[in-house]
């Protein structure tokens, strides 16, 4: 049974599970650097999602106490800090690394 | 089915098989300090991602 | 040859002919066996795993286990499940005629992310964060519209926030139950034209395999 209503808006709001990374990496060697570094970044990129996002489940949870939610706050913080970093040295924007597609879900 | 919905219910149904029920597969645990965050199980993402990116085929 | 697991049952009656069975404890694991060197992203296995789940919740309620695991052996399935047996055996005996249902839904206002460069720690920056994921909720009107009619034909229902554009609920609902459910959607389809939203199911025990909030 699938009843669905404005499909048309369905799909920029309510995200299904799908592969956040890039599927075409090029053997080309004047773009394989640039390549493996939109695929690595993109792969840090949906770790640090994933974490703040179970980070968020814990705090849900209740079950964290005071130290664990600073060093998680901190380690979080340091982890976005370090993206724009990293996207800064390779001359990557979000969109670069696909992140446009949606809000990443959670592995429960 | 008009195609709009039946791609939908193709996502919805992977949906659920992909993004549901009990972990099992866990390789290996990233956690920060004491705190198991989460248990990586790559295989599906990895593999094959450009042919789950074909849509309306079937 | 590798098995792909797909879910755990109360009998081996709930899983024959419709795939393989992986006795585990005194439970059975279905699973569909594939060659070794086929990956299991392959999106033709995808669409037939998911259509065998479909098969076998027609003929009885189980245990959803995500997709992923591949086991060698009835030994390997064993070792990594028999420790979740005794609470899937209670979770069967007690849901047995019972499937999930789920209703995704579009947030009708997405919070602002808070800016890490606005707090002075760690844990206030979390907090911070953590306030605004709550913060995501429908329509009240549209909210309102559910907890009338779809609710009361749940058993349990559960609502959970899995990212920031979109609310979803899970609910656990006889199957004799299902028509009414569908015309409870139905309806909601008519009074919410402009809201997006995907009522979906039967689906097996998902949500409601884990004992934990989601």
């Amino acid at each position: 049974m699938i009843i669905s209503n404005d499909e048309d808006r369905l799909r920029e709001s309510i995200t299904f599970a799908e592969p956040v990374i890039p599927q075409r990496i090029s053997a080309d060697p004047e773009v394989v650097e640039n390549g493996l570094a939109k695929l690595v970044l993109s792969i840090i990129e949906l770790i640090r999602r994933l974490l703040e996002k179970q980070a968020l489940r814990r705090m849900d949870a209740g079950n964290l106490t005071d130290e664990e939610v600073e060093r998680l706050g901190a380690a979080l913080m340091k982890l976005e800090e370090k993206m724009e970093e990293l996207k800064r040295v390779f001359g990557l924007t979000d969109d670069d690394l696909n992140l446009k597609l949606g809000p990443v879900r959670t592995l429960e | 089915m008009p195609d709009e919905t039946q791609e939908i219910t193709l996502l919805e149904t992977l949906d659920h098989l992909l993004d549901r029920g009990v972990v099992i597969a866990g390789e290996a645990t990233i956690s920060i300090g004491d705190v198991d965050l989460l248990y990586l199980g790559l295989n599906v993402v990895l593999a094959n991602v450009d042919a789950m990116r074909r849509t309306g085929q079937k | 040859m590798k098995s792909v697991v797909i879910g755990a049952h109360l009998r081996r009656e709930d899983v024959e002919p419709i795939a393989e069975t992986l006795p585990v404890g005194e439970l059975f694991l279905s699973a569909v066996s594939i060659a070794n060197d086929r990956p299991l992203g392959d999106r033709d296995l995808l669409i037939e795993v998911a259509g065998i789940r479909g098969q076998l919740l027609d003929r009885a309620t189980f245990i959803a286990i995500r997709y992923g695991l591949a086991v060698r052996d009835e030994h390997e399935a064993a070792i990594k499940c028999i420790g979740f047996v005794p609470q899937w055996r209670k979770l069967l005996d007690a849901h047995r005629e019972e499937v999930e249902m789920t209703l995704k839904a579009a947030a009708s206002a997405p919070p602002a992310r808070p800016d890490r460069h606005d707090f002075a720690s760690g844990g206030q920056y979390l907090r911070a964060l953590h306030e605004a994921s709550r913060a995501v909720d429908v329509d009240p009107q549209f909210k309102t519209g559910i907890e009338r009619t779809l609710v009361p034909l749940a058993t349990e229902h559960r609502w959970l926030h899995r990212d920031t554009t979109s609310i979803e609920l899970a609910m656990l609902v006889r199957r004799r139950d299902l028509e009414t459910v569908r015309t409870a959607g139905e309806k909601l389809r008519r009074d919410f034209p402009k809201i997006p939203f995907l009522l979906s199911g039967p689906w097996p025990l998902e949500v409601f395999a884990n004992d934990h909030q989601q």
